[in-house]
């Protein structure tokens, strides 16, 4: 068990490192990683096509609806204790969804998504916000043809 | 009565001030004007200007329009063809003579001297030509005169007409106690039915008194006889008594002084009388005319607003005002003339409901509101401030299948805005303008505008209204 832990990490590592320098964040306020060994550190976040096998993608910030959902794909080092956390779905600045996701310690990969309709097209914004409602980072993205 | 009570209380006084001017300046026309051809004419045109009126009420459409237009030209030949009449009553008097005095006659004709004059000149056989002007005015009708202002006396009027003065040939005109004018050439009556021994004085005599109401003695050089000659009558006057009688009724002179001023005293009120009936007549037909109906679409005026609040929408930015009065007065209605202004001076901010009354809207006088639509308007109030918020990249169309947009850099992040705090606590994101995929093929560079929404919304001075984006293409990963 161990052992395929280790390798889903060093995965994991490696695919971050690949996914930072393809879709780096649009904004400066998602550039940054929240970093604190002792707190709830999200590890990383992008928007994407797909979650494989725990890994995003295709990241992106433009999404067809053809495709007929998108991802919002978070991982978090470290989870010091259990929690949860939450994806908010913006549609223009109004909440579409509020999707709400539980964490467990020492780290925790998680994802929501949401199935396109033909009304979703447009600007839309992810913000992931602790349990308190602190947020975390904010993914911009947009929906088209 | 109640109607009656309802028309009197409606009554404002600016309309009796209204009446009351417009009367006096009309009573005034008449005394400049009285016995003069330019009152004749005035006259007539408003006879006309009746006429046309009563054409319109009875739908007699060729005939108003004639009218119409012949008192449109009647109006400007009065001024072209009297120009010289109306120059002379203008300018002969003074300001207060034009405004307040009345030509009472003050001075009155000597009736005896001009009698005994006459008898004496008959009898001495000199021909003498003598005029009394009536109430119009002589000086379109005679020519050549030459002015003379002699206290009128047996002896002038005898050095007048004696044989070796130059001027006896020609009439002197008597106005008052004066001789005002000698060597006045008459216009020569054209009559037939004249008696035959008539010379060119007696013509000259008939002519001018068949033309004015001027009132004219002959003496005859020949036959030494009195011959009066006044409207188309020519009449031989043997004694004293009986010229001195028609001398007395012709200047209006009763041998009683307060009688003639009471008879001009009379006259005078008639006029004013006349005038203030004529100006009522003429307000109610302006002012309590048949009754339309007019709806106009009038923009609303917001006042007095704090210079700290900005109006960010409001309900109405115009109202519709159903308005009535007479149909002269609504057709004369000019857009600046109606006003609606609503008073913000005790708005607050957020949405604030007014009542749109009477006293909101400026309306010109005789016109009457009757409705507003909507009566009730919404505005709503904000203080400005300045916010600074995300830029959001709104992408529209489609990449090619094998593409992904993988990324966009802003060359800024974040712009400031200026607007209402109500609206900006609301507004969380400032989009671009559609930024179109369908011709992205590879890595690049756009400059795009930003959509800012709603209008209220400005761009803060000194921040971008356009953003460079540094997209990156990749492939789409399959399978």
């Amino acid at each position: 068990m161990k052992y395929k832990l280790s390798i889903f990490l060093i995965i994991l590592l490696s695919l971050d490192i690949f996914f930072s320098l393809q879709a780096l964040p649009q904004t400066k306020e998602n550039s940054m990683p929240t970093s604190d060994s002792k707190n709830l550190t999200l590890f990383h976040a992008v928007m994407c096509e797909e979650v494989k096998k725990h890994v995003p993608r295709n990241p992106a910030i433009v999404f067809s609806i053809t495709i007929g959902k998108v991802f919002c794909y978070t991982s978090f080092d470290p989870v010091p204790k259990k929690t949860f956390i939450y994806h908010n779905w913006l549609y223009r600045d109004k909440i579409s969804t509020k999707i709400k996701l539980n964490l467990k310690p020492p780290r925790w990969t998680t994802y929501s998504r949401i199935q396109l309709r033909e009304a979703d097209k447009g600007p839309w914004r992810m913000e992931i916000t602790d349990n308190k409602g602190n947020i975390l980072r904010v993914l911009r993205f947009s929906i088209t043809d | 009565m109640d109607n009656l009570l309802i028309f009197l209380t409606s009554i404002r006084w600016q309309d009796i001030v209204d009446i009351i001017l417009v009367s006096y300046i009309l009573f005034r026309l008449y005394i400049l004007f009285q016995g003069t051809y330019v009152f004749r004419v005035l006259i007539g045109i408003a006879l006309l200007v009746f006429f046309q009126r009563i054409a319109v009420f009875l739908e007699l459409i060729i005939t108003s329009w004639a009218i119409q237009g012949i008192t449109a030209v009647a109006a400007l030949i009065i001024i072209v063809v009297f120009r010289n009449e109306i120059r002379n009553v203008l300018q002969a008097r003074k300001l207060k003579a034009i405004l307040w005095g009345f030509s009472i006659k003050t001075a009155h004709t000597p009736i005896d001297i001009v009698v005994e004059s006459v008898f004496e000149l008959a009898r001495r056989h000199t021909g003498a030509l003598i005029v009394f002007p009536g109430k119009e005015d002589l000086s379109e009708t005679v020519q050549s005169g030459i002015p003379w202002r002699g206290l009128l006396s047996k002896e002038m009027i005898m050095s007048i007409f004696w044989h070796d003065n130059p001027v006896h040939d020609g009439a002197i005109i008597v106005q008052g106690d004066q001789i005002t004018q000698v060597g006045v050439i008459l216009p020569l009556s054209m009559r037939q039915n004249l008696p035959s021994y008539y010379g060119t004085r007696h013509r000259a005599a008939a002519g001018l008194a068949e033309t004015t109401d001027a009132l004219v003695i002959v003496v005859s050089e020949e036959r030494g006889n009195v011959v009066v000659a006044k409207g188309f009558s020519t009449n031989i006057i043997n004694r004293k008594e009986e010229l001195s009688q028609i001398l007395l009724e012709h200047v209006g002179v009763t041998k009683e002084e307060w009688g003639y001023l009471r008879k001009e005293k009379i006259q005078i009120g008639m006029a004013a009388l006349v005038s203030i009936l004529i100006i009522t007549g003429v307000w109610f037909s302006f002012t309590r005319g048949v009754d339309t109906l007019i709806a106009l679409e009038i923009p609303v005026e917001y006042m007095n607003r704090d210079p700290g609040m900005e109006i960010l929408d409001t309900s109405a930015n115009t109202v519709r005002l159903n308005l009535s009065g007479s149909g002269t007065l609504i057709k004369s209605i000019r857009p600046e003339q109606v006003q609606v202004k609503l008073d913000l001076s005790k708005a607050v901010v957020g949405l604030n409901t007014f009542t749109i009354t009477q006293a909101d809207i400026a309306l010109p006088p005789g016109i009457f509101l009757k409705g507003v639509q909507p009566s009730l308007v919404e505005v709503n109030l904000d203080i400005p401030i300045k916010k600074e918020l995300p830029i959001q990249l709104d992408w529209a169309g489609k990449l090619p299948e094998h593409l992904i947009l993988a990324e966009a850099k802003l060359d800024t992040d974040k712009i400031e805005v200026v607007g209402g705090t109500r609206i900006l606590k609301n507004i969380s994101t400032i989009y671009t303008k559609k930024i179109p995929l369908d011709k992205i093929k590879k890595t690049g560079t756009i400059t795009i505008g930003l959509a800012i929404n709603p209008a209220s919304i400005k761009i803060a001075p000194g921040s971008k209204k356009k953003i460079t984006v540094n997209y990156v293409v990749k492939r789409r990963h399959k399978g």
